[in-house]
């Protein structure tokens, strides 16, 4: 009994790494044209933009907060690398496009933090006033850069120095290594977790916890600046869809990757093992020749269902605690004996 | 109008707030700041800068368009009012509902509409269930109940736009789909206000003169206290989403009637406007504090806004723009004000 308990924890644990072996075999086999090189980049392409952004999403929820506005952060920021580009160079308008991202979480940490307005009708405002912002400096068009130099960086990005492992990728598998690290074996990074966990408990611990949101939804906006801006730089191109798909993307990935949703538990690499297993899911169903309308439908579908779970299992957790099943079993056992006993005397 | 709210104001509670700048807000309420938008309004008329405002002609033109705004942001109230933020799927259940009901006008007029009903109220269904009992986050579980049904209406509909005369031969039928929501009593007043007004007299009654309204009330103040009490919270939370679903429902149809069309995106937008007209008509996220009229007014100075925007030659986008900042300021004020009061909104 015990030891089918914990197997199923375990697994539940584990979900992730059993899912990513499943979907990638599985795909292996039977998905058409599915394990080659020019498949594999072109999911690692993607895979590279939302692996950052997710990095950011992930320490927010650990933070037992919710940032709605990632998808329009990478658009903003690709734009804005892109637009600036023209009279600065890369060398200027991709740093400015990363703190204007920053600036953007600095934005919502603060009102979350000091002004104490909840984060989901904070992000929600901010992500109006980005789309807003997009369009304005658009007009409503893709931008799209035509000079040489603007390919050379592009080339660079995508070419691989070893086969699938790209300048691009680097960067993000970097960048996931530090989080990673970071959040589990420094005191800072742990702190995190104790915020999400329980925020007024962290405070009495001495933990500056307000400090700690800031610093998580700034961070959540300069990853998501940075996803769009390199996707958009090595497209040189960024459509105003950019970061559409993104959010339910991210979301998704973070929740299956075992991140809770009400804070204080998770992990950034369990969530970028959920993109890639997300993105190999999709390709996969676009390779065995259905449409993106199938592939929109499941992604959907899939969120609803690790939400359900999720809330099912707290839902039968919450309705189990307290309740002592040995307890009830003894004293049933003590009335039997009693009555069982009784006619004796 | 004024007596109403500052009553309305006295029995929540909300005048208490210490706080002066928030103080002010919660006595005058959401009235004060529309009377202030129509004295900017007149200002700018008397400095030349906008014509036409100061009419009655401009005053019926600012209520037929929010007139949709507020039949939608009076279910979302009940949703804010239980203290669970936001029903996020409202958009795809404007999109769908439309669709289903142009889809089926082959079957009837009233047959359509009530398959569109019933398909509504099962998207209300399952948020009711999964929030309402399983307790799952509103704003994460309704977000993927909207992917869900953007993802149906995709997968079926695929990227179509389906007309009324596309799907029924029935001149009549189409004409009635049509026009139906262009009809105007007295040549003036339209009848998607007709039924904004209808929704919010009823709304109204229900939050504040029933039994209902009561565990409502108690139940978004304090979830736990209203179960101890004998409240089935469960039960109360999901019919708040059921009415979220309904409003959401009968949104869906007007602006499908009134575009004539039935398409995936119709309705979007229509999350964050209603949340945006709850918010700033007084209701807060918190739950249990607010009332229809303060929906109401937020809406109506959701028009005014964007009435003067619009007569100043403001674009589209920016207008997002300065609708976000200054719904971001108001709830921050909202929210300074309830932290005087001992309650935090976050």
């Amino acid at each position: 009994m015990r030891s089918k308990h914990s197997t199923l924890t375990w697994v539940d644990k584990n979900r992730i790494f059993l899912l990513f072996a499943v979907v990638s075999i599985f795909m292996s086999l039977f998905a058409p044209r599915f394990f080659n090189v020019f498949n594999l980049t072109a999911i690692m392409k993607t895979v590279a933009m939302n692996a950052c952004v997710a990095i950011g999403f992930t320490i927010v929820m650990i933070c037992g907060q919710l940032d709605l506005s990632i998808g329009t952060v990478i658009t903003f920021a690709g734009v804005l690398g892109l637009v600036l580009k023209g009279p600065l160079g890369y060398a200027v308008s991709v740093p400015v496009a990363i703190a204007a991202g920053a600036a953007v979480g600095l934005f919502n940490g603060l009102l979350v933090a000091k002004a104490k307005i909840n984060s989901f009708i904070v992000t929600l405002g901010t992500m109006t006033i980005l789309q807003g912002a997009i369009y304005t400096m658009t007009k409503g068009n893709t931008v799209s850069l035509s000079t040489p130099d603007a390919f050379v960086v592009a080339d660079f990005l995508a070419k691989p120095l070893l086969p699938l492992v790209t300048p691009r990728i680097l960067i993000t598998v970097a960048l996931v290594l530090v989080a990673e690290v970071f959040l589990r074996r420094t005191r800072s990074g742990r702190n995190f977790f104790l915020v999400g966990g329980n925020r007024n408990t962290a405070w009495l611990a001495g933990i500056k916890t307000d400090a700690y949101i800031i610093v998580a939804f700034v961070l959540s906006g300069a990853l998501a600046a940075v996803g769009g801006v390199f996707f958009a730089m090595e497209s040189s191109a960024a459509t105003l869809k950019l970061g559409d798909q993104s959010l339910m993307y991210v979301l998704s990935a973070t929740i299956i990757g075992g991140t809770a949703m009400s804070g204080g538990k998770g992990g950034v690499f369990r969530t970028v093992v959920a993109i890639l297993t997300l993105e190999m899911l999709y390709t996969g169903i676009i390779l065995f020749g259905f449409g993106n309308e199938v592939k929109i439908f499941i992604a959907g579908l899939i969120l609803a269902t690790v939400v359900l779970y999720e809330a099912y299992a707290v839902y039968k957790h919450e309705r189990e605690v307290g309740k002592r099943p040995e307890l009830v079993k003894e004293l049933e056992a003590a009335a039997a004996a009693k009555t069982a006993g009784s006619p004796r005397r | 109008m004024e007596k109403a709210v500052a009553k309305a104001a006295a029995v929540d509670g909300r005048s208490v707030g210490s706080n002066r700048l928030g103080g002010i807000v919660n006595q005058v309420g959401i009235y004060g700041v529309a009377l202030l938008f129509i004295l900017l309004g007149a200002a700018l008329q008397g400095a030349g800068i906008i014509n036409n405002f100061l009419s009655a002609q401009n005053f019926f033109n600012i209520i037929d368009a929010v007139a949709l705004l507020g039949i939608v942001a009076v279910g979302m109230a009940f949703v804010t009012y239980s203290g669970h933020y936001a029903d996020m799927s409202v958009p795809t259940t404007m999109a769908l509902t439309g669709i289903v009901a142009v889809e089926l006008l082959s079957f009837g007029f009233v047959q359509a509409l009530l398959a569109a009903l019933a398909v509504g109220l099962a998207i209300g269904l399952i948020n009711a269930v999964v929030v309402g009992k399983f307790k799952a986050n509103p704003i994460i579980w309704t977000l993927a109940m909207n992917y869900v049904t953007m993802g149906i209406i995709r997968f079926v509909w695929v990227n179509k736009q389906i007309y009324p005369d596309m799907k029924t031969d029935d001149k009549l039928t189409v004409a009635l789909f049509d026009n139906i929501f262009r009809y105007r009593f007295f040549n003036v007043v339209g009848l998607p206000v007709v039924v904004m007004l209808v929704m919010m007299v009823l709304a109204h009654i229900l939050m504040t003169r029933t039994a209902y309204g009561a565990q409502l009330k108690l139940t978004g103040s304090a979830r736990k206290a209203a179960r101890f009490s004998g409240i089935n919270v469960d039960k109360v939370v999901g019919i708040a989403f059921l009415l979220a679903a309904f409003t959401a429902t009968v949104g869906g149809l007007t602006v499908t009637s009134l575009s004539r069309v039935g398409a995936w995106y119709n309705g979007a937008g229509y999350d964050f406007r209603a949340v945006t007209a709850v918010v700033i008509g007084g209701m807060t996220l918190a739950g249990g504090r607010g009332s229809i009229i303060g929906v109401m007014g937020g809406a109506f100075v959701i028009g005014l806004m964007n009435n003067i925007m619009t007569l100043l030659g403001i674009g589209t986008f920016s207008q997002d723009m300065i609708r976000g900042a200054i719904f971001i300021v108001v709830v921050g004020i909202n929210a300074k004000s309830l932290r005087s009061l001992g309650r935090d909104d976050a």
